[in-house]
């Protein structure tokens, strides 16, 4: 069936597909445990008709001695197995024994208790397994406390729990597992936080004696053990053997053709994705899309529902959308009727990327690179589980990372994952978290061993701002505010502004992103509805709004001016490269409205220019080139400022961030290095590893920068190479052809 | 939040109106840019003039990658937020007439208090300007085994005569729906059976056992399991739950009531107790000379409240769990079970709706106790920093009075209450 439908649409969609490749099918290999289990869960096992892969033995078997391990295997590979056996087994064998499972959403919790609470009935096994977060009624938490020996949980409530620890006396004291499903996603701001926070729980644990054992999952990232290790600041043992049993995978690369001549513009993705899925759900195939945004995911859906109507109406109430703004119970109905195949088609943000249980779908469209080949993979792990085949597509947007995989589809397939980044160092991230771990026990010399890097630089700045003080018992919190009210673990600590709509609060941002979002007059989207910032008071740091239907969106436009504060290194490749603490400026000065990508209007901004210091690295360009470009007629400044927009577009194959997450800035001379300079820099007060990261690969990063612009079949630049939406030039100067010389110069 | 605009180029501060005359610096031309500062009134916690290029000159900071600068700017922005994020919220009049839910729910003070208060800090720290501790607050350094504090000792006038034995048990014995099964109509039928008390229940065929282990409560006087049978049965703000105190003998009792540096996971500054002999109040208040003596004094509270019922306001809710916290915060291992009589409750069921709001300054106006000196509780954290930060000891001496009158108000309610349930 699927063979024919891939042949239909080779026939209609001849240059679209740029790409086809076939992914063969895998058997099963199965291990043995060292020593058996007991009696009634051999008896669940058998009664279920599970056999244990190999990853999944080799897992239990150092689980059971007690290793840390971080299990890598691609999704449904029977990770919940894996943390469940040891963890019954440990309840059954000490009467008091807990564990604590913790998933970073939500949704994941209520898919897995249903798991486990189904393990305890049919091992007669009693765990009182719940679940324990933000949303578990007040009258139920003391007896959760007291009673459960299974909790279930998300980094979001431990950071709030912890100060509370003598009321989880019981349940710290007898913890044997702690159960992290789903690290990868612990990466970038977030993930130095909630490795931070995991100090602060292990530092807990270690007060009441307890020394859980770690088990730790994630999808296949290039680097999980040290991932493991930042994260938690324990050893250990990798178990990457997947011996799950995969189908037959039909790949396809699907760019949108031009609708000009001049190659400039490709058909929009977002139409190219509807049809494409209008014409699977038509051909009988269960279709997961993926989409980058929320706002897609509705939209898409609305398409594909109006089409379908007009042809045939009865597959029309068959599609539905996904997202996490869901209620948890129109989201529980989805996967159910996903699982059941009642739906034809779901149209998703990477909510569904992450392992709930939906079943094995017939095909997969992934509208738009979804920024890392990981999430790439684990979207397309979706379907194919089983012997039969699937088909999954990768619908390329018109931007330069999707545009570099459609012309390298090899590159994709060979490539390694990334790898997930952490930032132990970031001092806006660590202090905050050592504030919070001082208001949970006092800090004593001993506590170097959870945070070794800044005990002594982090404790004197706290103690002079009196957030701290010294006492014979250790260090004691003595802030005016609840650290954890202060404390954020999506962020990192800034200054913030409150957006507030009729009086009550809507949300609140950094200064920075309401710099961005909600100055005078911006368009500022929330729950996808539009409101306008009336007032925004940089003293009360208040930002006032009204809601209004409007048809435009607002962008703010900024330049940047960078100093350097402190090298910490320097590289002598063909050229120089360096890499040190930056002191970057941004100047708001005006904004832009747009409808489409059309720009109807345009304000002047009246704010004071931003600074904040933050971890870059800058790249010096030879001053002689400028004379080889000048007597080609091509523009020196116009090279440099390409080379800058196409290597943070590329970025994201090399850390795993977002293109927003890094900000650069290119001048044909520096008053710092007395040379033309590129400089590329984390968008984060303090750094967060990504430009460090960067740097180490700074050579196969040019390179790749080159390939993208040599690459792409536009004449004079576009958007799938050197054009940055978010340029505060408007994309002036830009020369593709001196960015290509001057980029062979700097790497032959 | 303060703002100030520094240049760029030699770190000047400029105020507003000179940014918005020109937004390049005075002094060399340079642009201005945005800084956020800490508001205290101390001047020392204001950025130093260049920290914005600043060099470390030592040598054990630079060992990792980042420079100790950004950990000071790191620790001012979070001191600033910390600010912005104060538990308690400031009112004029008027916006809390407009407002009424406010009253009920968070830590909240009037302008006119506030400054008040602030004036008050201002004399007192004249005051007592080169004096020692014990010249403000005479008392003593009293030590245990968990380390030492600072003990302040007084006797009151207050007459606390406690209601008698014999009514409480009458009051208490006759309501037959306290028993777990006995609803209203099946009281209306066991008084009209001749049954009108619990004691007379323990001759009925099927209520006897019942009964007869409740009288057996009565009888030894635990007033814990008494307290936890009757909340089964009745809303904690019944009266019959406060007439449970008339069992015990006025000696039994412990006042209490703890100053904060916050709503949670912060020190307790001073903790006062206040028992009864001879129908006098004896206060005792234990003060943190610093944050190290907190675990001595939490440890002498623990030891002074010993078996007592306690007596408090909202202290169900705040007081005790936040003792509880401390004591694991510093790794002592007790669970205090004291019999609790929180008297915010009573106090919302019969004083409620004569009353604007339940704070207990404002029980005090009703009851007609005037306050010589008063800091709204919400200030207590910003006293008692001005005296870390000064040595001075005079803002302790308003901490100090103001727990010392909130006991003996409490003292006072205790024994008011009992006439409004009479009313």
């Amino acid at each position: 069936m699927i063979n024919k439908f891939i042949r239909s649409l080779e026939n209609i969609y001849k240059k679209q597909i740029v790409h086809k490749q076939i992914i063969p099918s895998k058997k099963p290999t199965f291990g043995s445990l060292e020593k058996p289990l007991p009696k009634i869960i051999q008896e669940y096992l058998l009664v279920n008709n599970l056999c244990l892969f190999v990853h999944q033995a080799e897992a239990i078997n150092k689980i059971r001695k007690n290793k840390n391990v971080v299990i890598v295997t691609s999704t449904a590979s029977g990770k919940t197995l894996t943390f469940n056996l040891p963890v019954f087994e440990a309840i059954y064998n000490d009467i008091n024994g807990t564990s604590l499972y913790l998933y970073p959403t939500k949704a994941l919790t209520n898919d897995q208790l249903k798991v486990i609470r189904d393990m305890e009935t049919q091992t007669g096994i009693t765990a009182n397994s719940n679940i324990y977060d933000g949303d578990t009624p007040n009258y139920l938490r003391p007896t959760i406390r007291k009673k459960s020996r299974i909790i279930l949980s998300n980094p979001y409530g431990i950071h709030y729990y912890l100060p509370w620890h003598y009321k989880w006396k019981r349940f710290l004291e007898n913890l044997k597992y702690i159960i992290i499903d789903e690290a990868h996603v612990y990466r970038g701001v977030f993930g130095s936080n909630v490795a931070m926070l995991f100090r602060r729980l292990l530092r807990i644990c270690e007060y009441y004696n307890s020394n859980p054992t770690l088990i730790i999952s994630s999808a296949t990232i290039a680097n999980p053990k040290e991932h493991a290790i930042k994260l938690t600041g324990k050893n250990f043992d990798i178990i990457s053997k997947d011996g799950a049993p995969k189908g037959k995978k039909i790949f396809i690369f699907w760019n949108p053709s031009f609708t000009d001549s001049t190659k400039i513009t490709r058909r929009s993705t977002h139409q190219e994705t509807k049809d494409l899925l209008v014409n699977s759900i038509e051909n009988d195939l269960q279709t997961l899309c993926f989409t980058t945004s929320r706002q897609m995911a509705e939209l898409i859906t609305r398409w594909a529902k109006e089409d379908l109507n007009k042809k045939s109406p009865a597959l029309s109430a068959r599609l539905t959308a996904y997202r996490a703004g869901y209620l948890p119970n129109e989201r529980r109905d989805i996967e159910n009727k996903l699982r059941m195949k009642q739906l034809f088609g779901v149209v998703s943000t990477n909510a569904l990327e992450l392992g709930i249980d939906i079943g094995t779908l017939d095909s997969i469209i992934i509208s738009g690179y979804p920024g890392s080949v990981i999430s790439t993979w684990q979207q397309a792990g979706r379907a194919g589980r089983n012997e039969k085949e699937a088909l999954v597509t990768l619908i390329a947007f018109q931007n330069p990372l999707d545009q570099y995989f459609m012309n390298h589809p090899q590159d994709f397939f060979n490539r390694k994952n990334e790898q997930a980044i952490i930032d132990l160092h970031n001092p806006y991230i660590t202090l905050g978290h050592v504030m919070c771990a001082s208001s949970e026990l006092p800090l004593k010399p001993t506590d170097v061993q959870y945070f070794p890097e800044l005990f002594l630089q982090s404790i004197y700045s706290l103690e002079k701002q009196n957030l701290v003080a010294k006492t014979n018992r250790g260090y004691v919190y003595t802030g005016l505010a609840k650290p954890t009210d202060v404390i954020n673990l999506k962020g990192i600590f800034q200054n913030t502004v409150t957006v507030t709509y009729n009086g009550k609060i809507l949300e609140t941002l950094s200064v920075n992103k309401a710099y961005d979002e909600a100055h005078l007059g911006a368009v500022l989207l929330h729950q996808a509805e539009t409101y306008i910032v009336e007032e925004f008071n940089l003293e009360t740091l208040i930002a006032k709004v009204r809601k209004e239907d409007v048809k435009y969106y607002t962008e703010s436009k900024k330049t940047v001016d960078v100093a350097i504060s402190e090298r910490f290194q320097e590289k002598e490749l063909k050229i120089k490269v360096g890499l040190g603490e930056l002191l970057v400026t941004e100047f708001y000065h005006e904004y832009v409205m747009k409808t489409y990508d059309e720009i109807i209007g345009r304000e002047k901004l009246d704010l004071p220019p931003l600074t904040f210091s933050t971890i870059g690295l800058w790249i010096l360009v030879p001053e002689d080139i400028r004379e080889t470009l000048s007597s080609m007629r091509l523009s020196f400044e116009g090279g440099l400022h390409a080379i800058e927009h196409a290597m943070i577009a590329i970025s994201p194959l090399f850390a795993m961030c977002d293109t927003r997450d890094i900000g650069g800035l290119s001048v044909t001379l520096h008053p710092d290095t007395f040379n033309p300079t590129i400089f590329i820099y984390d968008g984060f007060e303090g750094g967060i590893g990504i430009s460090e990261t960067l740097f180490s690969v700074i050579s196969d990063l040019m390179h790749k920068t080159l390939d993208l612009i040599k690459t792409c079949e536009c004449e004079f630049g576009c958007p799938s190479c050197i054009y940055s939406p978010k340029c505060g030039n408007e994309n002036e100067p830009l020369d593709k052809q001196a960015a290509i010389i001057l980029l062979e110069r700097l790497v032959s | 939040m303060p703002i100030v605009y520094t240049c760029k180029n030699c770190g000047i501060h400029h105020s507003k109106s000179q940014y918005s005359e020109s937004r390049s610096c005075k002094k060399c031309g340079n642009l201005l840019l945005l800084q956020f500062v800490a508001s205290t009134n101390n001047s020392e916690n204001l950025p130093n003039n260049n920290f914005l290029r600043e060099k470390t000159s030592q040598n054990e900071f630079l060992s990792t990658s980042i420079k100790y600068s950004s950990f000071k700017r790191a620790a001012r922005n979070i001191s600033n937020e910390t600010i912005k994020h104060k538990e308690y919220t400031i009112f004029s009049e008027m916006e809390l007439n407009k407002k009424p839910e406010i009253k009920e729910k968070q830590w909240w003070l009037l302008q006119i208090e506030q400054e008040k208060a602030l004036n008050l800090k201002k004399k007192l720290l004249e005051k007592y300007r080169n004096k020692s501790l014990e010249q403000a607050i005479p008392g003593e350094i009293i030590s245990n085994k968990q380390g030492k504090f600072y003990c302040i000792d007084s006797i009151s006038n207050l007459e606390f005569k406690k209601i008698g034995y014999r009514e409480c048990e009458n009051k208490i014995l006759s309501d037959l729906k306290i028993l777990s099964g006995i609803g209203p109509k099946r009281e209306l039928k066991l008084k009209k059976g001749g049954y009108s008390s619990i004691k007379d229940l323990e001759n009925h065929p099927l209520w006897k056992r019942t009964a007869s282990n409740f009288v057996d409560l009565i009888r030894r006087k635990d007033i814990g399991r008494l307290q936890s049978c009757l909340w089964k049965s009745l809303p904690k703000s019944h009266p019959l739950l406060h007439y449970l105190a008339g069992l015990n003998n006025a000696e039994d009792f412990a006042i209490v009531d703890i100053e904060t540096l916050g709503l949670s996971e912060r020190p307790i500054v001073l903790i006062g107790i206040s028992t009864i002999k001879n129908e006098k109040v004896l206060t005792s208040q234990f003060l943190m000379r610093s944050i190290s003596d907190e675990p001595g004094a939490i440890w002498a509270f623990i030891t002074r409240i010993h078996k007592n019922s306690l007596i408090s306001y909202n202290g169900r809710s705040f007081d005790i769990p936040y003792i509880q916290q401390r004591l694991a915060y510093y790794g002592i291992d007790y669970q205090i079970n004291n019999p609790h009589f929180d008297l915010l409750h009573f106090t919302r069921r019969a004083l409620g709706n004569k009353l604007e709001n339940c704070r207990l300054e404002t029980v005090e106006e009703h009851l007609k106790i005037g306050r010589e000196i008063n800091i709204p509780g919400a200030l207590v954290p910003e006293f008692y920093r001005s005296y870390i930060e000064t040595g001075n000891a005079g803002p302790l001496v308003a901490i100090v009075e103001h727990n010392k009158q909130d006991l003996l108000t409490l003292a006072a309610l205790f024994l008011k209450l009992f006439e409004e349930w009479n009313n």
